[in-house]
């Protein structure tokens, strides 16, 4: 068995806007490396939830391990580590950076570089990793690779005729590629002599054999039977078994220094196995820990409820299913006089909450209703104490509150300068700050602007997009706190309140939000068998009131032969439809209700 | 679940005669314009199919159901083998009814002799108004004056069973249309009224013209109105409703379409038809399998449906083997149409049939619930209500 000394080891993940063409690239040098066979080729071999492949964009970091004969005929070992690219997901990046000792930077020929690509070289860079430009969809025929050559050595400082031209569609300058991640990345460097520390960057459940562990072999060697300790977590186990990605899990004898794969130790807790913690050995423990990552911490939080209050517990499991693979999310419990018993949940922002309720909803068979997402506010009470506060209705009565806290953020904004002014626009609109501006070469410019989180988890994003004709990208962090006059908005249905329709909401917005609250809300709840009046309160006081009318009609006249089969079908489709709506004293609320705070026309 | 046990044979019998002489414009149902040619042979496929259906085995029928298309388009002599052959190969209870649909337009004495001595006893006649207006606006091919003549022509020849049929909630007829086409009619004393609000179906010429705003759809305004006057009036002149759209003096209800709300099996032949057999009846089809009931449809186009039929088949479209839960389903969307209710079946339906009839929709006697009139409304929300208890 041919031993590989780190020498022959590439590790490199692949930086790159969403639509930038990743998961083709990754396609292309899997078939080149002779990885996956032609036949097994499926489109975006590493997206392989069906929520990936469906929505064209990758959730969750994978590893896989290629085998390439270099033009110097020697034998290398290639793992890549595929990164999402959605701002949502810049967390799995940087665990997924960890890891390797270098980078491609795809970047889209006709697009140039976008906020969020900036923001993870930047972050590539300062873990020390040697990056490899690709601009790729040279093949595109309103492709301007020179161009864009050219402000990838202004922004990043990489020589512009350093930039590999290729088109992943058609395979040109593939093979280039995988040359120069041969050529010009680090081979690793640990040694295989030295006390085990492994680095552990991802982590799933299989259902079968309990937490797989993907981790990068940093000094030792790891094989079946190692006694290992994770350094943070203190928990000691028995590897069972070791093995690599290509891209299906297969087993090898020993994992070494520099490589990459995963271990099973039946470790069935959840808690166990913390991305980010060191693996060592009992026998002889490293004494230093590797540098850990950053837990990437929720933006937002919302309500998770089951429609049937008997699945309670099965949320509550599924939730530590998915928290295994997905290290972002939080959940705790709780509870809602309208809803029942549930989890306060935190995500890193929409597109994560919207694919944590649809794995709940699919992968566990559950029915939910998540509550609209809220930031977490800081509240200064008279008594003296601060709370933080992430759900609406715990706001304390604002006799008791001294001043509320809203968390802001610093987002960076890049977009043509065409665009600008309807950008601008869109943050003043959101209550936001002007920053600074700066051009960069080509027609573009960077556009930084301070603005309230609550302002941009919704329809920021793709207001941005709208207005730039899809061309602005963004990225944004946490800077800070700020006082604001803020206040509770209260929504009565049918004359009582329902704590899970509550909003927290600027003072001067505040009437405002809440008539345009009540007409949303009318348009979403369906009519029902008695009129349902729809309020909106401030400490008390009714600012805003509407009604949904009473049913009037929905028999049909005729019921003879084949009408039964059309009619039982209908019901069963309205009944399914029924049971995903959640009966709140004698009004059934469907989940877009919940929502509808989400989706008031500015 | 049931106090009594469904029958295992059926005991009604649909025949669909899918011709027509034009396409009414709200009809979306399985008919063919180019009949003439096609007559003979559609007949035959019929006799051939009937023949499967009863399989070598006795059944007792109640009732026979003529239905179009436009049945009465059928050349008399192909109207008496089809009758004949039917009667000779089942067997017939002492109280068989026997309908044929009819359109007004050129119904004469003589013609209704004719169904009478094939053994035809009741008459459904489609005439959908007696006001000029709503006909045009219908796109009918007839006049309140051929409506009323082919009503005293079923008179003339002595049918004592006849229905009517009327269309109501028809827009941009001022609601006087339908309450002086329904006080005429009520002056021929008809024994059975079927009042059918306006439906615009999906894929008909009606349903294209409202959707690109050419006329105006109908009114729920106009709808219950309408349909309040119906209720009043035909009390007044002794019919009383015993389904949503359908109204009888006593002791002529449609025994036929009974057997449809009431959940019991009936065979159904011909393009289009739609049958429901019993849980152990399957082999009448040739289909495997088991379930609450089978309920089957045949291709729609009556051309292949012959082609289907000659070939050896049964011009089966489709079948559907019935869960519990969708017999149940069923039988509370059929049941709640009728005036005398449907049985509650549980103690959580029963409470929320309790809930219903403090706002005023169903009333409970026993252990049984129907719809008030406010409650026939909102029958499908009640129906899942029901449903879901």
């Amino acid at each position: 068995m041919p031993s590989h000394t780190t020498e022959h080891i590439r590790n490199f993940s692949i930086i790159a806007h969403i639509d930038h063409g990743k998961s083709t690239l990754a396609d292309r040098l899997l078939e080149l490396t002779g990885t996956v066979s032609e036949r097994d080729m499926t489109t975006q071999v590493l997206d392989t939830m069906d929520l990936e492949r469906e929505r064209g964009i990758t959730i969750k970091a994978q590893a896989v391990r290629m085998s390439y004969r270099a033009r110097d005929g020697q034998d290398y070992e290639l793992n890549l580590i595929d990164t999402p690219g959605h701002v949502d997901f810049a967390y799995e990046v940087s665990r997924a950076l960890a890891a390797c000792e270098g980078a491609l930077l795809v970047v889209d020929a006709s697009q140039g570089i976008e906020a969020q690509t900036l923001a993870n070289v930047y972050k590539a860079l300062e873990l020390g990793l040697e990056i490899v430009p690709v601009v790729n969809k040279i093949d595109l025929p309103q492709s301007e690779p020179a161009t864009v050559a050219q402000e990838i050595e202004a922004v990043i400082g990489i020589a512009a005729d350093q930039c590999l031209l290729v088109s992943a569609r058609t395979g040109a300058g593939v093979a280039e590629v995988l040359e120069a991640v041969v050529r010009s990345l680090p081979p690793p460097t640990g040694e295989q002599g030295a006390p085990l520390r492994a680095l552990i960057f991802d982590c799933k459940y299989d259902p079968y054999r309990g937490v797989v562990v993907y981790v990068r072999m940093v000094d030792g060697v790891l094989s079946a039977g190692s006694q290992i300790l994770m350094m943070a977590g203190q928990g000691t186990f028995t590897v069972d078994e070791v093995g690599v990605f290509r891209p299906g899990m297969e087993s090898v004898t020993e994992l070494t220094a520099g490589e990459v794969g995963y271990l099973i130790a039946s470790i069935r807790n959840v808690r166990d196995s913390k991305v980010g913690d060191t693996i060592t050995e009992t026998r002889r423990p490293a004494q230093v820990a590797l540098p850990g990552y950053r837990q990437a911490s929720p933006m937002v939080w919302a309500g998770v409820f089951p429609v049937d209050s008997d699945s309670y517990q099965d949320l509550k499991e599924a939730l530590e299913r998915l928290q295994l693979n997905d290290a972002a999310l939080t959940f705790e419990p709780e509870t809602s006089a309208a809803l029942g018993f549930g989890f306060r949940c935190g995500f890193l922002g929409l597109l994560h909450m919207e694919i944590v309720q649809e794995r709940l909803e699919r992968e566990f068979d559950l029915l939910l209703i998540t509550t609209a997402p809220s930031v977490a506010y800081r509240v200064q009470l008279r008594e003296g104490t601060a709370v933080e506060i992430d759900n609406p209705d715990q706001l304390p009565d604002p006799e008791k509150v001294e001043w509320i806290e809203e968390p802001r953020v610093k987002v960076e904004v890049v977009a043509p300068r065409e665009y600008l002014g309807g950008i601008m626009e869109l943050c003043q609109e959101r209550r936001g700050e002007f920053g600074h501006l700066e051009y960069q070469p080509g027609d573009r410019a960077l556009l930084t602007y301070d603005l309230p989180l609550g302002e941009i988890i919704h329809d920021f994003y793709d207001q941005l997009k709208s207005r730039s004709r899809g061309y602005a990208s963004m990225d944004y962090h946490l800077s800070g706190y700020r006082r604001e006059q803020l206040v509770k908005l209260d929504i009565l249905v049918a004359g009582s309140k329902v704590d899970a329709l509550s909003a927290i909401v600027h003072r001067q917005q505040a009437s405002n939000q809440g008539r345009r609250l009540v007409q949303r809300l009318k348009q979403v709840i369906p009519r029902q068998l008695f009129e349902v009046a729809l309020q909106a309160a401030i400490g008390g006081k009714v600012i805003a009131r509407e009604t949904v009318p009473a049913l009037r009609k929905d028999v049909l006249a005729k019921c003879y032969g084949g009408d039964i089969t059309r009619k039982r079908k209908l019901l069963e489709k309205q009944r399914e439809g029924k049971q995903r709506m959640k009966r709140i004293g004698s009004v059934e609320i469907p989940q877009e209700a919940f929502m509808a705070v989400l989706s008031l026309d500015r | 679940m049931t106090a009594e046990t469904p029958p295992r044979s059926p005991r009604s019998l649909y025949l669909h005669i899918p011709f027509c002489s034009q396409r009414c414009p709200y009809c979306d149902f399985a008919i063919n314009l180019s009949g003439e040619a096609l007559q003979d042979r559609y007949v035959g496929a019929l006799l051939e199919e009937l023949k499967l259906l009863r399989g070598g085995t006795r059944i007792e029928l109640d009732t026979v159901y003529l239905g179009g298309g436009t049945p009465t388009l059928l050349r008399p002599e192909l109207l008496e083998r089809l009758l004949s052959f039917v009667f000779s190969q089942f067997s017939l209870s002492g109280s068989l009814e026997v309908t044929i649909e009819a359109n007004p337009e050129g119904i004469t004495p003589e013609m209704v002799r004719l169904w009478l001595s094939l053994g035809i006893n009741r008459v459904s006649l489609g005439i959908q108004s007696l006001d000029d207006a709503t006909l045009r606006w219908l796109g009918r091919g007839h006049s309140a004056s051929s409506a009323v003549d082919a009503i005293r022509s079923c008179r003339v020849a002595g049918l004592e069973n006849l229905s009517c049929d009327l269309i109501f909630a028809v827009p941009d007829q001022d609601s006087g249309g339908f309450e002086a086409s329904l006080r005429r009619l009520l002056q021929f004393h008809p024994e059975h009224v079927s009042c059918y609000e306006l439906t615009v179906e999906q894929g008909t010429p009606l349903q294209r013209e409202v959707k690109a705003q050419r006329r105006t759809g109908p009114s729920v305004d106009a709808y219950l109105r309408e349909r309040r006057l119906a209720v009043e009036l035909l009390a007044g002149a002794g019919l009383d409703q015993y389904e949503v759209s359908n109204y009888a003096r006593s002791g002529f209800q449609s025994q036929h379409n009974l057997t449809y709300w009431k959940g019991l099996p009936y065979l159904a032949a011909g393009s289009g038809a739609h049958g429901f057999l019993a849980p152990d009846e399957g082999w009448r089809l040739g289909i495997q399998g088991g379930g609450g009931g089978l309920r089957y449809w045949h291709l729609r186009d009556a051309a292949t449906y012959i082609r289907a039929i000659a070939a050896g088949g049964r011009g089966i479209r489709g079948h559907e083997w019935l869960s519990a839960a969708q017999v149940e389903l069923e039988r509370l969307a059929c049941g709640l149409r009728l005036s005398e209710g449907v049985d509650l079946q549980s103690a959580s339906q029963l409470a929320r049939a309790r809930e219903l009839a403090l706002m005023g929709l169903v009333e409970i006697a026993g252990s049984t619930v129907r719809a008030t009139t406010g409650g026939v409304d909102v029958l499908d929300r009640l129906t899942l209500e029901l449903s879901a208890a």
